[in-house]
């Protein structure tokens, strides 16, 4: 347990760090807020002119879109410094993170705090609470308790997909562009109900790609929509479960990886 | 201490670092990304030694030699290619978390501190890091900012430290654990004189009071001769010497130099004078007022070859020049790139 305060203690340090530049922060989370805002009145426009979207309404497209935003922010909370790793790896800053007694990865990801992911975080809420009015869901403790669970899986599998891209740092001094395309393929596949993607994609986004298990399975879970997936209902229970096995597998790729790290010359 | 283990043993440890070999023209860098040819460079090549507890020892050798990516072997940031290496008994980079509570790492380049937030700040996370119990941290906090005068500066945000003062701050966040061994890779780079000795004497003192041992990478080799009784000089990734400061100059650089004044009421130079064939003697520099003759004490006595000095010159006053380990050193390098 020591271990989980000490990682809060430090990140609250970063996070400290990063609010030293007000203005920044500002800029940062209106962006964002600015950024997921049209990505979804683009939604709105769409599916306000054809009523569905695959069978979809627009309050359940939006429930998806809000719990996806959610996910995304949460991830964040201690991926968001990735896109910084291949610079770190380069310098050699990231020595530093190998000689205290806490980590690497931890160290590194509670260094500083993204703080876009509080601009996605009011954004999603804002839309999941509007798109819950919507839909007019029927919350019972269980249905919470999935929400709940549901959020920390799909951030671990967001944020684990994060690690693995971020360890081929260590081998290739980079990571940012595929990070990039990481996310984009997120924001692409993960936003919408994958049934307007075709099978094939439909399939290896569950089977070979976890990407329906961070907001689609569990937005079809708690609507009810079970019947389209191509899991066995059972097993849509089990997405949070998903994320661990996930993330586990990423930590340990990342750590091996790290052998690979060469410093730099100083 | 005889009969102890040591607490550093290295031997035999390689790296080799790897990089894919460039290709010139046009076209050079897409077949850069797609070639499976690589160019080896091995910056430590078989180096062994050993370190006692409380030892103070200067790692030393020209840019380039191998010095920080043996540090950075020791510390576990880098992982040997082979060799053994332990540190307290332990592999550094097998049980990394381990080994750091027993070391402390400076790098004088590169700052470990929180750069956003005020030093203070990173003096308490490296108290919880290391779980520094409440009244230890305070009192060795309290020592390290009366010996180093943190004082002044401990609310600044590191960012906008000086280097001498972010040093100070680098060294206190490395030494608050109290670790066993501690790397100081070129501490004093930049510092003006005040502040190196200030920093010297903070070495010196944590050696002496605590038992701790230093590893000091350094090119101002005062900082050497001011504190260390061992050195190691590496060079091209191996050890060319092991042992004590004054083995090494009595060994490498046997000459010294007298230093003869010429009586300003003397119009001559010394230039008319017949010239100095004395065996073992040479004359190292002439200028006006001075000449400087470079003797072998093995071979001609100190007190033949003044009274041979002043039976020739009209001198006014003379001086004996001990080698001094900078020009020990200077030799040595320039040996070492006389012979390719
Ligand atoms: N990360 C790295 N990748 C590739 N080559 C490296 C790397 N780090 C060091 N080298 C090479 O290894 C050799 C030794 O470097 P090192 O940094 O250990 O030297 P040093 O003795 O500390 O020199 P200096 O006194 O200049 O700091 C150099 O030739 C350097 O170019
Ligand atoms: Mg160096």
């Amino acid at each position: 347990m020591t271990r989980f305060t000490l990682s809060f203690d430090l990140w609250m340090a970063g996070l400290r760090g990063t609010l030293q530049y007000r203005t920044d922060t500002f800029i940062v989370i209106v962006m964002a807020l600015a950024f997921q805002g049209t990505g979804f009145a683009f939604i709105w426009v769409v599916l306000s002119r054809f009523g569905s979207l695959a069978g979809w309404t627009l309050g359940q497209v939006a429930f998806l879109y809000g719990l996806r935003l959610i996910v995304h922010a949460v991830a964040g909370v201690l991926t968001g410094p990735f896109f910084g790793l291949e610079q770190q790896v380069r310098t050699g800053e990231f020595d530093r993170y190998l000689v205290r007694p806490l980590s690497p990865l931890l160290q590194f990801m509670t260094q500083r705090v993204e703080i876009s992911i509080f601009g996605d975080l009011l954004g999603g809420i804002a839309i999941f609470v509007v798109a819950d009015q919507l839909v007019g869901l029927a919350w019972t403790p269980l249905a919470f308790a999935y929400l709940v669970l549901a959020i920390a899986g799909g951030a671990l599998v967001e944020g684990a997909t994060r690690i693995l891209i971020g360890a081929l740092s260590f081998r290739f001094l980079a990571s940012q562009s595929l990070l990039f395309l990481g996310d984009s393929v997120f924001s692409t596949f993960a936003n919408y109900p994958l049934t307007i993607f075709g099978g094939i994609l439909r399939f290896l986004f569950t089977f070979a790609f976890p990407l329906a298990f961070v907001a689609y399975i569990p937005a079809s879970v708690l609507l009810g929509r079970t019947a389209e997936l191509q899991v066995e209902p059972l097993l849509a229970y089990l997405a949070p479960v998903v994320g661990i096995i996930w993330i586990a597998a990423s930590v340990r790729v990342f750590d091996r990886e790290l052998r690979n790290y060469q410093s730099a010359g100083h | 201490m005889p009969g102890s283990e040591p607490i550093i043993r290295v031997d035999g440890l390689v790296k080799t670092f790897r990089s894919p070999r460039r290709h010139p023209g046009p076209l050079g860098a897409l077949r850069t990304l797609f070639t499976r040819e690589y160019t080896v460079k091995s910056a430590v090549d078989g180096i062994s030694f050993n370190v006692d507890r409380g030892e103070l020892i200067g790692y030393i050798g020209p840019n380039g030699a191998g010095k920080s990516t043996t540090i950075k072997m020791l510390t576990g940031i880098l992982v040997p290619t082979s060799g053994e290496l332990r540190v307290a008994g332990l592999v550094p980079w097998m049980h990394r978390e381990e080994n750091a509570l027993n070391i402390g790492v400076v790098f004088g380049q590169r700052s470990q501190l929180w750069w956003d937030l005020p030093l203070i700040e990173s003096f308490e996370l490296v108290a919880k890091m290391y779980r520094i119990a409440p009244e230890r941290y305070g009192r060795d906090l309290g020592r390290f900012r009366e010996l180093l005068g943190l004082d002044e500066f401990i609310a600044t945000p590191v960012r906008q430290l000086s280097l001498g003062q972010r040093m100070r701050g680098d060294l206190t966040a490395a030494l608050l654990h109290d670790p066993r061994v501690v790397y100081l890779d070129e501490p004093t780079v930049g510092l003006d004189v005040v502040a190196k000795e200030r920093i010297r004497t903070f070495i010196e003192e944590i050696n002496r009071e605590r038992g701790t041992t230093v590893i000091l990478t350094t090119h101002d080799l005062a900082d050497v001769e001011r504190l260390c009784r061992r050195i190691i000089l590496i060079d091209q990734g191996k050890v060319l010497y092991d042992g004590t400061v004054e083995r090494l100059t009595a060994s490498y650089a046997p000459d010294r130099v007298l230093v003869v004044r010429l009586a300003s009421d003397s119009a001559n130079d010394g230039t008319n004078e017949r010239p100095l064939d004395l065996p073992g003697v040479e004359v190292a520099q002439r200028e006006a007022g001075s000449i400087r003759l470079r003797f072998d004490p093995a071979v001609m006595p100190a007190p033949t070859l003044i009274n041979e000095v002043v039976r020739r010159y009209s001198v006014s006053d003379l001086s004996i020049l001990e080698p001094d380990l900078e020009s020990v050193i200077r030799e040595l390098y320039e040996r070492r790139s006389a012979v390719p």
